[in-house]
């Protein structure tokens, strides 16, 4: 039977091959090649494309490089979302590698926010979790933790170091043994469809009774319209890090071990295809 | 800190100060209206308006000063402009047209104020413009934390860039003015109080009026409360 920590170790390592295109109308002074990269499903986009930026930066002339933007089949990719989320909401069941359009100009302003420096993406990430950790504990465990703490975080992301993030991370998982879990579980739910980026209330993972309440209780409460009924064929996929929980999973249980690093359950709800 | 946790805000209590505050609003043609989202019955308050702003940075600032970056600053304008007075003000200023929304954060249970600016032009403000024009009085704390205090994030409802002053700050500055117990301001309209306190922060001024609202609320349900006892 596998360990529950296995899972946590699966969720970290998990990648999605890539291949980078430069946009044909930026201005090159040879011909750019495509990048391959095997992308981090559990980072940004902006904190692990160092390389990318790079490569295209070579047949570019200094004038024409401004701040680097990607997109998916005409759709700007938000890169504080993280990529596993991206590529589970747009590009799930298309075939690998993934095909991104790289821009370094008429950066999208209407529709994408800035990313100046990694120190934004740091703030990004560590108001992630101190809201999560506001739904959990009343902030009481992201406050209690010295800022050494909050770094070590940071860093363990940053340079993919398992260990070093769950070292800390463990305690934001953490609850009194007279409750059963947390106060409230961060979850954001989203559907490409929709002007509305996600959703997000309030939810108890514990039911008044006592029960633990699941992934389908979860669903049935903050968007009804997506489920249809049993007897029917599901029309559509509930997905997590590229798979399809069970709509009896506890939704403790998925809070603790599929999480992103923020803490939060990104969950996508996508069209099923139909072949 | 003791007491900071007493300031929530429960999601029914924000819409129906919100409810009372656009009231108000449209009697003094103050120009904030509510949102009501299609898909989920959520909503937020909104108001659009022109500033002009003053490309000039006065000799005490510039001492201060030690990097390029232009100071901009405010010249308040009493009345909000409409469009025909906007295109003929001359160009040594620039009119910027603010956009306010005011919005429930059930994570923290506080409002959170979202904002963003463009010039006439459609070309909107950098987030170094944005600290830029941040209150004097407030520039030390911006300087200490800037990604603290007031940095670029999507709005929940709309999808889009917007400026958020952080709802980490709203805590500090409410616990200031509601310095008594919560059960002693429960009338209150905490949206008021909040908004004029934060508000001033990013340009953004509460005319007076208001707090004549804030009172009166306050003395009728007082009055209600006294009669039933």
């Amino acid at each position: 039977m596998t360990d529950d920590k296995d899972v946590l170790r699966d969720v970290w390592f998990g990648r999605i091959p890539t291949c980078f295109t430069l946009y044909q109308d930026e201005i090159t002074e040879r011909e750019a090649e495509p990048y391959y990269l095997l992308l981090p499903r559990i980072s940004y986009l902006t904190l692990v494309t160092d390389k990318v930026k790079k490569h295209f930066q070579k047949v570019m002339r200094q004038e024409e490089v401004s701040e680097i933007w990607f997109e998916y089949e005409g759709t700007p990719l938000k890169w504080h979302y993280p990529i596993g989320l991206l590529f589970d909401l747009h590009a799930s069941n298309t075939a690998l590698p993934w095909s991104i359009t790289v821009h370094f100009k008429n950066f999208p302003e209407k529709d994408l926010l800035h990313c100046h420096s990694k120190d934004v993406i740091e703030a990004h990430f560590m108001a992630c979790i101190k809201e999560a950790d506001a739904l959990k504990h009343k902030s009481q465990v992201i406050n209690e933790m010295q800022k050494k703490d909050h770094k070590q975080l940071w860093m363990g992301l940053q340079n993919d170091k398992f260990e070093q993030f769950w070292a800390i991370n463990r305690k934001l998982m953490e609850y009194p043994p007279e409750d059963n879990g947390f106060r409230y579980i961060p979850f954001r739910i989203y559907q490409a469809t929709t002007e509305r980026p996600f959703i997000q209330k309030l939810f108890r993972p514990i039911a008044s009774g006592g029960q633990l309440h699941t992934l389908g209780d979860l669903l049935k409460d903050v968007c009804p319209s997506a489920i249809t009924p049993e007897d029917g064929e599901q029309k559509i996929q509930v997905m997590i890090h590229g798979i399809e929980p069970m709509l009896e999973t506890p939704i403790q249980w998925l809070s603790e071990h599929m999480s992103y690093p923020d803490n939060f359950l990104h969950i996508s709800i996508i069209p099923r295809p139909t072949d | 800190m003791a007491g900071e946790a007493d300031f929530f805000l429960e999601e029914k209590r924000f819409k129906q100060y919100c409810e009372d505050f656009v009231k108000h609003s449209q009697q003094i043609g103050d120009g904030w209206e509510w949102r009501t989202s299609k898909d989920l019955g959520d909503g937020y308050l909104s108001k659009t308006h022109f500033q002009v702003r003053n490309r000039h940075i006065p000799p005490d600032l510039k001492e201060k000063n030690n990097d390029d970056t232009e100071q901009m600053l405010f010249a308040h304008v009493e009345e909000p402009l409409d469009d025909s007075q906007a295109a003929g003000v001359c160009s040594t200023e620039e009119v910027v047209r603010y956009e306010y929304h005011v919005l429930y954060s059930s994570s923290y249970q506080v409002p959170v104020l979202y904002f963003r600016a463009c010039f006439l032009d459609g070309r909107p403000l950098t987030l170094d413009e944005i600290w830029g024009s941040v209150h004097a009085s407030y520039q030390d704390r911006l300087q200490e934390g800037p990604w603290d205090t007031i940095t670029q994030q999507e709005h929940p409802i709309l999808g889009q860039p917007f400026f958020v002053l952080h709802p980490c700050q709203t805590n500090e500055f409410i616990s200031a003015v509601l310095g008594g117990s919560q059960e002693h301001h429960r009338h209150t309209n905490y949206i008021i109080l909040w908004l004029s306190t934060v508000g001033p922060v990013v340009g953004l001024n509460l005319p007076l009026s208001y707090a004549k609202l804030a009172a009166e609320q306050s003395t009728d349900a007082d009055l209600a409360e006294r009669a039933l006892s």
